[in-house]
């Protein structure tokens, strides 16, 4: 058993790291740097960057030694100067380019001062008239040599404790003109990446913070999950006893009126849009009839609703599943042998066809478990539940992407780890089934 | 023509004649045809303002006939700003055709082209391809699309891909099941000894004969994500400033309380309506199309 249980573990490993992958892909690199929709767009360029490095979006995704930085935008001197407008000793020409006539010591535009601890490089693109030219930056000088690419580099802050500002001196004389110039942020360890930030995370079960209510994820997790699996279990509960009921009802009058009245009923249920539930549930029962209160969280009374619309929404696939797994069932051998034996189809039914249907049908419900986490999304939306459902929903309409990420992920996880739960229960049921 | 591709035809048909055979499916048929009519009628609509670069008929605002009760002007009556529930809705289901289709589009080609691979080849290729599919499997269906939407972006684009990236799963898995079980009948053994390539084998002898499954999961996967398209309207993740029914009934939702029934109960009702066909249509074409489950039904 244990060994079983090992070695299963060891199987979920890629799958894990799969999903850690997924929510990767999908939030660092197709998503990028939420900063800007996070801080609105007031934000300064530094604001922004500060934000960056906190969440770990300032670093090459999975490896390298550069990554994109907002300390100079840079622009195309074909269209504009760019930042560069207004530094006197600088001329834009509409060819593509900016003309520097010496004597000159031109600094270089900056977003903001650069932050601690933070090296940049420089790439510049020049057309020099003459020798002497030179980029000088915090390590030392470059010498421009005509018609030449050039890197610097630059730290951010000198001892003294004044931002550094990279400059183009230009001896008399001389023009320099600009083409191109990019400034990316250096990192002296190419493995520390986005990739590696997150996977720390993960690691560490640290969630990050919600910028939207600016509280620790885990802190909303842990007060979200009360909500949900009192909305959810009575529904999980509620659902497969009703379900299964009415599939042995099925089983037992199969192809007579009241197993054809359940089928279509089932199959009109599943038709109806969750939306409808909610909102004709509301609408008549609520608000109509004034049975139940319709929005908040106060007393067991306000559960009462969302419950009943969540089992009526769920019936319809599983009385279906259930009475196609106990018809499958009825054409087993030991049905006939019972039968043979002269047992009636109640006692086929409830006492062997029940029994042995219950494997797939505890596959089922344990398939279902994650269900009670991520709760029933729309369900906790319009009644105001405060669960995860709601958190979620809020999250994403925020862009919260830390929440909605440590959301997705844990789903994730138990999910695998109810797949687990179902293997063990086979086992545990079926005597048949070796864990080996 | 192989034999057995002649074969399988034949199955099929019998199974065409089947399906056609019930009154039950015949009704859907009708009414998934009246809805196709609708959404082409509404893209025509659709498509014609945008030619002629005018305000669309659908959003023409008449603030001194809101909230008109059905009536001769306004068949279905007309909505907060006075438009006609009418074209709106006839709109509605242009976008739901829109989703149901494109999502299909996306999500049908991956799983078949992932699924038949790891089905017929086997070895590494499935171990790779169960990875990724028990990968997105794991990840909750609802909160990824959310979370596909929300970082793809507002609007039609992210309720695509959103739905089209989660969808492909399950075709993957279907399909794959039955590539594996066709790899092991003799006629593909037989191809091999012909001499035919991998990828012949699977195009013109495997594919056909999967074909029905793809048929099934389409027919029951289009409500599923008309569905999803019309909550995330709802939630205001999906489809902007145009008519989708999730918007429609976020509307009519607050006049409800009002008296204003009409907007709300048409609605839903034409949602309805054709999640039930589909989802009949499904299950007939599945009880006609997969001799294993017919035989398991009775």
């Amino acid at each position: 058993m244990l060994r079983y249980l090992m070695r299963r573990l060891v199987q979920m490993i890629p799958t894990m790291i799969g999903v850690v992958l997924i929510t990767f892909i999908l939030f660092n690199l197709v998503g990028g740097s939420p900063a800007r929709m996070v801080l609105g767009d007031k934000a300064s360029a530094r604001q922004l960057e500060e934000f960056d490095e906190q969440r770990g979006f300032n670093r090459p995704l999975f490896f390298g030694r550069t990554s994109p930085t907002r300390l100079y935008a840079a622009t195309d001197f074909r269209r504009s100067a760019g930042p560069w407008t207004g530094s006197s000793g600088v001329v834009h020409h509409t060819e593509g380019f900016l003309r520097l006539t010496g004597p000159a010591s031109v600094p270089f535009p900056l977003s903001f001062a650069p932050l601690p601890g933070h090296r940049y490089a420089w790439r510049l693109e020049v057309r020099t008239s003459g020798e002497g030219a030179a980029l000088r930056v915090r390590d030392g000088t470059r010498e421009l040599p005509p018609g030449a690419s050039v890197q610097g580099w630059t730290d951010g802050v000198d001892a003294a404790g004044d931002p550094y500002r990279p400059h183009l001196d230009v001896p008399a004389g001389v023009t320099v003109d600009l083409v191109a110039l990019t400034c990316k942020r250096a990192h002296a360890r190419p493995w520390q990446s986005q990739w590696s930030h997150y996977l720390g995370q993960v690691l560490r079960f640290d969630f990050g913070t919600s910028h939207a209510v600016n509280r620790p994820v885990a802190d909303l997790l842990r007060e979200g999950i009360s909500p949900t699996l009192l909305l959810a279990t009575p529904i999980l509960v509620g659902e497969t006893v009703l379900s299964l009921v009415l599939a042995l009802l099925c089983a037992y009058r199969r192809g007579r009126w009241l197993d054809h009245t359940v089928l279509v009923a089932c199959v009109m249920l599943m038709s109806v849009n969750y939306l409808v539930w909610i909102v004709a549930g509301q609408y008549w029962l609520g608000y109509r009839l004034d049975l139940f209160p319709v929005w908040g969280f106060e007393s067991w009374s306000y559960l009462l609703l969302p419950v009943l619309i969540g089992i009526l929404h769920g019936l319809g696939p599983n009385v279906r599943f259930y009475r196609s797994i106990m018809l499958e069932e009825m054409n087993r051998d030991y049905v006939r042998t019972a039968r043979a034996k002269g047992i009636g189809t109640a006692g086929i039914l409830f006492r062997h066809v029940l029994k042995n249907a219950m494997i797939p049908v505890i596959t089922n419900v344990v398939l279902s478990l994650p269900f009670l986490y991520t709760g029933s999304l729309l369900l906790e939306t319009f009644f105001g539940i405060p669960g995860l459902g709601y958190i979620s929903v809020n999250a994403i309409n925020s862009s919260d992407v830390d929440v909605v990420r440590a959301v997705v992920l844990i789903g994730s996880f138990l999910y695998l780890a109810s797949n687990l739960m179902a293997d063990i229960a086979y086992a545990l049921v079926d005597p048949r089934v070796r864990l080996s | 023509m192989s034999a057995d591709v002649q074969i399988a035809v034949a199955v099929r048909s019998g199974a065409w004649a089947q399906l056609w055979r019930s009154t039950r499916a015949r009704w859907c048929i009708g009414i998934v045809l009246v809805y196709v009519a609708m959404a082409l009628y509404g893209e025509a609509v659709y498509q014609w303002h945008q030619w002629h670069d005018v305000v669309p008929s659908y959003q023409h605002q008449d603030l001194d006939r809101r909230f008109e009760p059905p009536g001769r002007d306004h068949w279905l009556g007309t909505d907060a700003l006075g438009r006609d529930v009418l074209q709106r809705l006839v709109q509605g289901a242009r976008i739901a055709f829109r989703v149901g289709i494109i999502t299909s589009l996306i999500a049908i080609p991956i799983g078949v082209l992932l699924g038949a691979l790891a089905g017929y080849f086997g070895g590494k290729t499935d171990d790779v391809i169960v990875w990724l599919y028990s990968t997105f499997a794991a990840i909750p269906g609802l909160l990824f699309i959310l979370a596909i939407a929300m970082v793809v972006g507002k609007g039609l684009l992210g309720v695509y891909l959103g739905i089209g990236l989660t969808m492909w799963v399950g075709v993957c898995r279907l399909v794959r099941a039955e590539v594996m079980k066709q790899r092991a009948l003799p006629y593909v053994m037989a191809a091999r000894v012909l001499g035919y390539s991998h990828a012949r084998i699977i195009v013109r002898h495997i594919l056909p004969n999967v074909l029905h499954i793809i048929i099934v999961a389409f027919t029951l996967r289009f409500p599923a994500s008309v569905g999803t398209e019309v909550f995330m309207s709802f939630l205001g993740l999906g489809v902007q400033g145009e008519p989708s029914w999730g918007i429609m009934i976020n509307n009519a939702r607050l006049r409800l309380w009002q008296g204003v029934w009409w907007e709300m109960t048409f609605v839903t009702l034409a949602l309805f309506l054709l999640v039930w066909a589909f989802n009949l249509l499904g299950d007939a074409l599945r009880d006609a199309l997969d001799p294993r489950v017919r035989s398991q039904r009775t």
